[in-house]
């Protein structure tokens, strides 16, 4: 009961502060996540056309996977120094694996005949993979930056430590406070609500993109 | 139509991003910013507030708070790099043997020379004067049990030293030097000793879960849970005496700094920052606003030039 009071009142006293907190920890999140598509995204689609080099990037971005974020942020933090850009530094990084695996299965299950039927009609390569292969398999890749976003907002959350502030910076204080549980709530109910509110937005957009799949090859 | 739908998603989604490129959070900083580093404890966040208070007041700088560092190490990682100007608390003890690398020195004045000169010579930064109070380990009784016993040392624990329980941060437990092994060295063994998180140590030590604990000496909660620490009787425990540090680049555009931090040269006691911890830690009350209090309540210190030379 007297940590509810507490919560009302901390975040009664600091809603500015945590909504500024809150909007800093998606920005981290959704800068990390769309730069790594950037890149991710092209090579996903690069594997997906010279299948032996799947293997081995998937490996890699494995690889990068098991890597502890506290610890990749540590060793980064030391080319990049403190603050943001070493958290979306390190994010871009783990959501290699999530998009370039997507993209890839994503191209991987385009209909290989409704591809040969865009390439007998004349298209060129670079047509059939706008309009024919990326139409098709975009909502899987939307699947890919879903999972990267959702990873994403949970590792922005240990950004605090390299100075980056955000939401962790919140559960921090609370830890440090002897009554802090209240405190820490405050970090840590919004860090959740973020990334449920992130997985439910991206999962509309990947429904209403998915459609597609009957409409455009009549359409092509 | 759909691709419509999945271009117009697209081009929303950049320009959010875009519109962020140009956020006073997420942006890099202007020039004129002074950047001032603290680490994860109120202490430090309270003092870098009241840096940042007496800049804003005296200079035309703006200030720029980088809050909740990891650790020592990172903020003279931070230093180093030029992503911080100032780091607000910095102590003697930690940064011997972090920064620098060398052996625990129990000598306080001895070990403060040491810092001063070693991060002008080796990192080009000054060592600013103390704030006054020092954040050593301690061991603290309950005040109850010293009037009982009549314990003021920590020798005089020793008769009883057999039957008690000794509650200890997990870090301190296997450190070199200034650790439990050193410890038993110079004083003695007690019967059972129990590592623990030290943010619990306090609760522990006043629900009487543990007779003796190992506390932080400037934590707020020694005054909360009525706790009596006891005097390091044969001189163990290393100083961890406070102080800012700056880079004398930022020194030099902004010699009010240095003024600023002899101002502040030993007017906040170790009593005196266990309450302002005790207004963050227990009272939950926000850094910046402790820190106003404080200020404001001693006239920003305008008066104190007068008193240390």
């Amino acid at each position: 009961m007297e940590t509810v009071e507490q919560f009302i009142f901390y975040v009664s006293q600091n809603s500015g502060y945590i909504w500024e907190q809150f909007y800093r920890h998606f920005l981290m999140a959704a800068y990390g996540v769309l730069f790594s598509a950037i890149f991710s995204i092209p090579l996903g689609i690069l594997i997906a056309k010279y299948g032996k080099l799947s293997s081995w990037v998937l490996a890699i971005g494995s690889i990068i996977q098991t890597v502890p974020a506290l610890g990749a942020m540590a060793v980064i933090m030391i080319a990049m120094g403190l603050g943001t850009n070493t958290v979306i530094v390190t994010l871009m990084l783990y959501s290699i694996l999530p998009i370039t695996q997507n993209t890839y299965v994503g191209m991987k299950e385009v209909d290989k005949n409704i591809v040969e039927a865009g390439f007998a009609s004349g298209m060129t390569r670079f047509q059939l993979l706008r309009m024919v292969e990326l139409p098709l398999a975009i909502s899987v890749i939307m699947a890919g930056l879903r999972t990267a976003l959702v990873i994403g907002i949970g590792i922005v959350a240990i950004g605090a430590f390299v100075g980056a502030g955000g939401l962790g910076a919140i559960i921090l204080t609370g830890t440090n406070a002897t009554n802090g549980t209240a405190i820490i709530l405050a970090g840590a109910i919004p860090t959740a609500l973020m990334a449920i509110i992130v997985d439910v937005f991206m999962g509309w957009i990947e429904k209403k993109l998915q459609p597609a799949k009957v409409d455009k090859p009549k359409a092509a | 139509m759909k691709d419509r739908i999945y271009k117009g998603t697209l081009m929303t989604i950049l320009l959010i991003m875009l519109a962020g490129c140009s956020l006073p959070g997420l942006a890099s900083t202007s020039s004129d910013t002074i950047k001032i580093g603290s680490a994860v404890t109120s202490e430090t966040e309270i003092l870098a507030e009241m840096l940042a208070i007496m800049i804003e007041r005296e200079t035309d700088a703006q200030t720029d708070i980088v809050s909740h560092l990891g650790s020592s190490i990172v903020q003279h990682q931070g230093m180093l790099r030029g992503d911080l100007d100032i780091t607000s608390t910095r102590y003697t003890g930690t940064d011997l043997s972090g920064a620098l690398g060398m052996d625990p020195i129990t000598d306080p004045e001895e070990a403060l020379e040491i810092v001063e000169r070693e991060f002008q010579d080796q990192f080009n930064q000054t060592w600013g004067p103390t704030y006054g109070f020092d954040n050593t380990y301690t061991v603290a009784v309950t005040q109850e049990f010293a009037d009982e016993h009549g314990i003021d040392t920590v020798s005089d624990l020793e008769p009883y030293s057999d039957d008690l329980t000794f509650g200890v941060d997990n870090s301190w437990i296997n450190r070199k030097g200034d650790g439990y092994d050193g410890f038993q060295k110079m004083y003695f063994a007690f019967g059972k000793v129990y590592p623990m998180d030290i943010g619990l140590v306090y609760e522990a030590a006043a629900t009487g879960s543990m007779d003796v604990v190992l506390a932080y000496s400037s934590d707020g909660r020694i005054k909360e849970f009525d706790l009596k620490v006891l005097e390091d009787d044969r001189n163990f425990f290393p100083p961890y005496d406070a102080s800012p540090v700056v880079t004398n680049e930022i020194l030099e555009e902004y010699p009010e700094i240095q003024d600023i931090m002899d101002r502040l040269h030993n007017q906040i006691s170790t009593e005196q920052m266990q309450e302002l911890n005790y207004n963050a830690d227990v009272k939950l009350m926000n850094p910046r606003s402790v820190a106003q209090e404080f200020l404001e309540e001693h006239n920003y210190f305008e008066d104190a030039e007068m008193g240390d030379e």
